[in-house]
């Protein structure tokens, strides 16, 4: 206030007369002005409550870390419930009538699949796909997955391939019906819709690794308990999708549909699907992606396949082989994604004029039926079902050697730079060290008191009340000292990856061939799995959390660039137009104008760039980032369901803090950009 | 209020004894809670705002009885928020009536269970929208179809009929397009096709016209009035344009906050508002150009009788001023060879000068 | 309308009918998750077996001989599958793998499994001897000797320092799959180390070879047979003398162990199922029996010549057939 009123009083010349009276004007009032601001208010009520239950906590349970006597020990009632289920896994009725059924249809439906696609042969796998991606999103694409198909083949990994190929077909199908019907219920009934968002929301911003544990509890390792844990994560996407896109449909088409004296269902049938293609379409997309990065964290619990192959050569540090498993996933996921793109901008226009008329309908799709079994007898009379070993190219080794050679000359002693060994010393040292003790020795009201603060700042009470009670549930389970280890990574490597990724978005915003150049590249790294980072960094950053951090920071920085770039892109141009009709330099265009403007997408970015660090921290655990990722993992190699499962639910509890503090009120319609 | 100006049974220039194809009578539609228990109570007295602000309920249509004459077109006039997109919804219960009664060719429409207003809406009353509701996923020739696969006509019967009705609407060559690439005005002759193409018994215009463009919209009127003349369907058509209204409407229904302001002629609407705010709303309107010579003629002088030209009572009153400066002298005004009366320089000039109204409002 | 209708409710009927069909196919009856194999099995006509391999190499080694055997002198076809050695037990009894070719002691799974609930049987020994110790290079064990013993240990915490370990010494350690006693270890012997868990093998192992490159120091929970020696020369660091009171007492409470680890003999394990009715495959893999050196062979091809599995093992297989041979027997 003060501020104000001396400005307009010594500097009468910058301070145009109007201000001159407002801030006048404003003086008497300003008091009641800050208590009504929401955020002064929340924050008043706030410090009232910290300071009557501070004190009491501080009397009682002094000191840093979350007091022992506040802690539950549920390790007993894990390890016998454990117990229960291996000990009845073969004669109670609930495993024989019932997971029983599911996990048997799981492996028939995945049998029927790969020996469906091993009785295609490659060459009729090959040619059918081919064909079906030429049918549906042109001859581009078409290519694109031939070429990918015989990358598979030609790198030895088509087994394997059809494996993940039959494990996903599955995955996927379940996933796209499951979430289907949530999303059909959440479509046309609002009580639905209230109820399932928040739930789907949460389950979204959970990191994949998460859901394995209890899964393995009850189906044990192998495929079934792989597929029922990726359609869990792949499903909520779908769901969301398929019911906003109902919900969005254009009321006014909804009407006319209506008054031409429509049935329910032919209301449905023809119209609220139809203009909800584009939702649905984007749904089956995100799963078919969520499939897949989950299908490989899958391998963690015996989901065999691609996943398998990059988990067995992660354990080996073979470079080399990792990639060779690896790249197939990456070009599946790049073919999936581009074919249903395509798809869906073609579903909008009209199908194309001229051309032979062989080329359309139903006679197209049977052509390419016949061409397909065609090719499938021819390659099944030469004799070969799998890709023929004549035809694979190894690899490893050039891979491994050129991994060898960056090592040799990045890892230490570059001049003025310093090597990545020293960039890992470092950032452990002037970063995460601190960090972590800092948030180890603030005492455990505080953190509480934080978290309430920022969330209740950025949303509502309710908001707040979540994020709260979620960070004491990990004091209450007993393991927040390596939850603070974990929180410690995440936010370090968060605003690592903001910094860059706000630099070279807001950089790519302003130069249209950087962006031009970025796009494929960012294309690529949003569709690969988050277990292919970690093959790579170990070698640079050596065993600990700097690795950890560094596959982090590489896998969310795709969308925060994206989301930043479109963000500041899609500022309104005539807003920046009058900017520059009144003489703003770029800078002042880019601070006055579009950062303030992108906000909502800045904040998103931030949410996105948690959400996804905090996935790849956890699985850091394979490469020694200890807490609470360690944790996990030793509860899944250990079967140690009391360790392994506290360490989830704090994983899952963290993550909705995390979330929920980051969280812009309005909410955020889609993953990702 | 302006209920009160609704005539219990309203008298249409060409009816007989015909059953009118909708009979609305004492319909309200309440929005907010427990509407239901606003007809007919206190409260239904109050003004929009002290409704509201009692009950926090929003009548949207209030008391308002009509008649729909078959054949006519019968336009539903009144500014945004006046109630009569509702009223044009709650015609097939599209938005369900709170009260009243509603019959179609004289069959109760509120006793109708689901099956049966479903085929009132495919067969005997069709909708045409503001916004055109089209499928964007279909083409031309299916969004058209779409209401006669909806009765469940076969695909080739349906595609024919939708074939004649593109060529009837003007789109001839754009059948496969998909409505995102067609212009505004032709999407309306979609959605007007579509319309058609069940052959319904009444035609509802929901300001078919108002997103469109001036002259694409003089267009499409002349196309409404061209279906009119070869079919004479019935039509129901809502607009908030006056010179609209004036143009397409046998008769004209004005409404302000739910209720009816004035039913009448264009004549009649323009000639003798019923009261100030009529008055207001159709000042600016070219009298000349809707007022004919019935409303301007003045009893015939012995003398007049036989000379002069000759014009029928339903010429507008812009005819006669050219007809009667040609000739110089007073026009006579005949209907089947019996002279009504005559107009001369003075009693045109009156009208168009807005001095005839004066006595009418007197009275 | 009728009309438009009755198709639609006969496709109904069907689809009810054919769902019916397909439960009454399938069995409403009980479905025991524990006798489901792998979807991936036995596809294509050929017979397959599913080999459990662990992540460290020596396993690898075990698994590419076998797989290569198989499949060239029996035909078998065969899958191997990635498990954690706990889980492992899990699968092998629920049939999902068939067998585990090295084990390296689980008393409380072979209690369950084998014991009590007789899902899995015993494929005998590996005739490979397992050992778990704590390990420094041998580059730094011959300039300061005295390291060898653990009562020396506190002297070069320092020496052992790593960012990771924060002011202590580092004791680096694997994958959580393996045994380890070390967190009761450094508390009992009043260690001033820190444990830093690589997470992997993979991860220790490009450690532990980055640390040589530059000739570091280390200390590191290590095992033999192991290949990486024979790139990273290593000196084990005695223990504790380990004795019988000291297991037992460990078997109580395993917070309580402060002896070295035992030396195992290293078992196989095969589905109970699978060893009855595995045919020429079971009965081959109960044969399999070779020595550390053997094993270390074909490691050492797979892990430091960069050769893969399937070469490696038909490398071996082709200079010993005298090993190999009575196996088929």
């Amino acid at each position: 206030m003060s501020a104000t009123t001396t400005r307009s009083r010594t500097d009468p010349d910058t301070a145009p007369s109007a201000d001159n009276t407002a801030a006048a004007e404003a003086r008497p009032s300003l008091l009641r002005t800050l208590v009504s601001s929401p955020t002064v208010r929340k924050l008043a009520v706030l410090a009232v409550i910290a300071a009557v239950l501070i004190p009491l906590a501080h009397a009682k349970w002094a000191g840093a870390g979350w007091p022992h006597a506040l802690t539950v020990d549920v390790s007993g009632p894990l390890e016998k419930s454990s117990d229960w289920i291996l000990d009845n896994r073969d004669s109670h009725w609930i495993f024989l009538y019932f997971f029983g059924h599911i996990s048997q249809a799981i492996i028939t439906g995945v049998r029927v699949v790969y020996i469906a696609l091993l009785a295609l042969g490659w060459a009729g796998v090959t040619a059918g796909l081919t064909l079906l991606a030429w049918r549906v999103a042109g001859v581009r694409v078409a290519v694109t997955t031939l070429v990918s198909l015989a990358v598979c083949g030609v790198l030895g990994m088509w087994v394997p391939t059809m494996q993940t190929l039959a494990l996903m077909a599955v995955a996927v199908t379940a996933s796209v019906v499951i979430g289907g019907l949530l999303g059909l219920a959440g479509g046309l009934s609002e009580l639905a819709f209230r109820v399932l968002r928040p739930v789907l929301d949460t389950m979204q911003v959970l990191p994949a690794f998460a859901y394995l544990l209890p899964v393995v509890m009850i189906f044990g390792n192998g495929v079934p308990g792989a597929v029922l844990a990726t359609v869990i994560y792949a499903a909520p996407p779908m769901a969301r999708l398929t019911a906003l896109g109902l919900r969005g449909a254009d009321a006014g088409v909804l009407e006319a549909v209506a008054s031409l004296g429509a049935t329910w269902r032919q209301r449905l049938l023809s119209a609220r699907f139809p203009l909800a293609r584009k939702e649905l379409l984007l749904g089956i997309n995100q799963t078919i992606m969520m499939a897949l990065s989950m299908a490989v964290i899958a391998s963690v619990i015996g989901g065999g396949g691609l996943g398998d192959r990059v988990y067995q050569a992660l354990s080996s540090v073979d470079v080399g082989k990792a990639l060779a498993a690896g790249l197939p996933i990456v070009l599946l996921a790049v073919v999936m994604d581009r074919t249903i793109g395509v798809a869906g901008e073609r579903l909008g226009a009209p199908p194309a004029e001229g051309g032979s008329r062989l080329l359309r309908g139903w006679p197209a799709w049977a052509g390419v039926a016949v061409i397909t079994a065609v090719i499938t007898v021819a390659g099944r009379l030469s004799g070969s079902q799998t890709w023929p070993g004549g035809l694979t190219v190894a690899i490893e080794g050039p891979v491994n050697q050129f991994k060898e050679w960056i090592v040799d000359h990045i890892y230490t002693g570059v001049p003025v730079v310093g090597g990545t060994a020293e960039w890992a010393a470092n950032y452990l040292k002037w970063v995460l060290d601190p960090l972590r003790e800092g948030l180890q020795g603030i005492p455990w009201y505080g953190i509480l008191l934080i978290v309430a603060a920022l969330a209740w700042l950025i949303g509502t009470w309710a908001t707040a009340l979540t994020a709260t009670a979620a960070m004491a549930a990990i004091g209450v389970l007993g393991v927040w000292e390596p939850s603070m280890d974990t929180l410690s990574q995440v936010l370090a490597a968060v605003v690592v990856t903001l910094v860059l990724g706000f630099a070279i978005g807001i950089w790519a915003a302003r130069s249209a061939r950087l962006e031009r150049m970025l796009r494929p590249v960012l294309d690529v790294c949003q569709t690969m799995p988050q277990f292919v980072y970690l093959i790579p960094v170990v070698a640079l950053f050596d065993v600990g959390r700097a690795p950890a951090a560094a596959a982090a920071i590489v896998y969310a920085l795709p969308a925060v660039i994206r989301i930043t770039a479109q963000g500041i892109r899609n500022v309104d141009p005539s807003a920046l137009e009058s900017a520059r009709s009144l003489g703003a330099t770029q800078g002042q265009q880019l601070r006055q104008v579009q950062l303030p403007l992108a906000r909502p997408a800045l904040l998103l970015a931030v949410n996105q760039g948690v959400v996804l660090v905090l996935a790849v921290v956890v699985i850091g655990g394979l490469v020694g980032s200890g807490a609470l990722g360690y944790d996990v993992l030793f509860g899944l190699a250990q079967g140690d369901l009391a360790t392994g499962l506290v360490a989830g639910v704090a994983i899952v509890c963290l993550g909705l803090m995390l979330d929920r503090v980051t969280q812009p009120t309005a909410r955020r319609d889609r993953k990702g950009a | 209020m302006a209920t009160t100006l609704a005539p219990e049974t309203p008298d249409s220039p060409k009816t007989g004894d015909r059953t009118p194809v909708f009979s609305v009578r004492d319909m309200w539609k309440v929005f907010g809670p427990k509407a239901d228990r606003v007809p007919g109570s206190p409260d239904a007295e109050l003004s929009a705002a002290d409704l509201r602000a009692r009950t926090g309920c929003t009548a949207a249509v209030r008391d308002v009885s009509f008649d729909v004459e078959p054949g006519e077109v019968f336009v539903v006039m009144g500014l945004s928020g006046s109630g009569k997109s509702t009223l044009v919804r709650c015609l097939t219960r599209l938005i369900e009536p709170t009260s009243g009664t509603l019959k179609i060719d004289g069959e109760d429409v509120m006793a109708m269970d689901k099956a049966r207003l479903r085929d009132l809406r495919r067969h005997r009353a069709a909708m045409v929208f503001q916004h055109f509701g089209l499928l964007p996923h279909r083409s031309v020739l299916d969004n058209i179809a779409y209401g006669l696969e909806i009765q469940g006509m076969g695909k080739a019967e349906r595609r024919a009929k939708a074939a004649e009705m593109v060529e009837k609407v003007g789109l001839t060559g754009l059948e496969r397009r998909r409505p995102g690439q067609l212009s505004g005005g032709q999407q309306q002759r979609v959605g007007l096709a579509r319309a058609l193409a069940v052959d319904p018994e009444v035609l509802l215009f929901d300001e078919p016209f108002s997103a469109l463009d001036p002259l694409i919209r003089r267009d499409m009127q002349e196309e409404v009035i061209r279906l009119h003349h070869e079919e004479r369907r019935t039509m129901v058509f809502i607009t908030h344009d006056l010179s609209e209204a004036l143009r397409l409407g046998d008769r004209i229904m004005l409404m302000r906050d739910g209720g009816i302001v004035q039913i009448g002629t264009p004549e009649e609407i323009v000639g003798s508002p019923a009261d100030e705010y009529v008055r207001d709303f159709v000042r600016d309107v070219p009298r000349e150009q809707v007022l004919t010579v019935r409303r301007a003629m003045r009893p015939a002088k012995s003398d007049e009788e036989d000379g002069g030209p000759a014009l029928t009572p339903g010429t507008t009153v812009a005819d006669a001023i050219e007809a009667v400066a040609r000739s110089g002298g007073p026009a006579r005004v005949v209907d089947g060879g019996r002279c009504l009366g005559v107009v001369d320089h003075a009693c045109l000039l009156s009208v168009v000068a807005g001095l005839d109204g004066k006595e009418a409002a007197a009275a | 309308m009728a009309t438009a209708h009755n198709p639609r409710r006969r496709q109904l009927l069907m689809a009810a009918t054919g769902v019916t069909a397909l439960l009454t196919a399938t069995g409403c009856g009980a479905a025991d998750m524990s006798k489901q194999s792998s979807p991936y099995a036995n596809v294509g006509g050929a017979k397959s077996v599913t080999l459990s391999v662990q992540s460290w190499v020596g396993a690898q080694a075990n698994v590419a001989v076998a797989q290569y055997l198989l499949e060239h002198e029996l035909g078998y076809h065969v899958d191997t599958v990635q498990v954690d050695e706990i889980p492992a037990w899990d699968a092998l009894s629920q049939g999902r793998v068939d067998a585990i070719l090295e084990d390296w002691g689980h008393p409380e799974q072979e209690q369950r499994y084998v014991k009590d609930k007789k899902t899995i049987a015993s494929g005998g020994g590996l005739g490979v001897t397992g050992h778990i110790g704590w390990w420094v290079p041998k580059y730094f064990a011959d300039k300061h000797p005295d390291v060898l013993n653990w009562k020396n240990l506190n002297k070069y915490a320092k020496t052992f320092k790593t960012a990771e370990s924060g002011g202590k010494g580092q004791l680096l350690d694997g994958s959580p799959s393996y045994v380890t006693n070390d967190k009761a270890l450094v508390k009992n012997l009043d260690l001033n180390y820190q444990i830093v868990f690589a997470g992997s093998e993979s991860a220790q192992i490009t450690q532990l070879k980055q640390f040589a490159k530059q000739k570091k120091p280390f200390l590191s929970y290590w095992y033999e047979p192991q290949w990486l020696f024979n790139q990273v020369p290593m000196e084990e660091v005695k223990l504790p003398k380990y004795t019988d009171k000291c297991a037992s007492k460990g078997e109580k409470d395993p917070d309580s162990i402060d002896c070295a680890y035992p030396t195992t003999p290293l078992q196989k394990y095969l589905n109970a199922d699978f060893a009855k009715e595995g045919g020429k495959a079971a009965a081959f893999l109960k044969k399999f029996h070779w020595t550390k050196k053997d094993q270390n062979q074909v490691s050492e091809l797979i892990a430091s010549d960069g050769m893969s599995a399937q070469d490696a093992a038909a490398k071996w297989v082709k200079a010993h057939p005298d090993v190999w041979k009575p196996w088929l027997r």
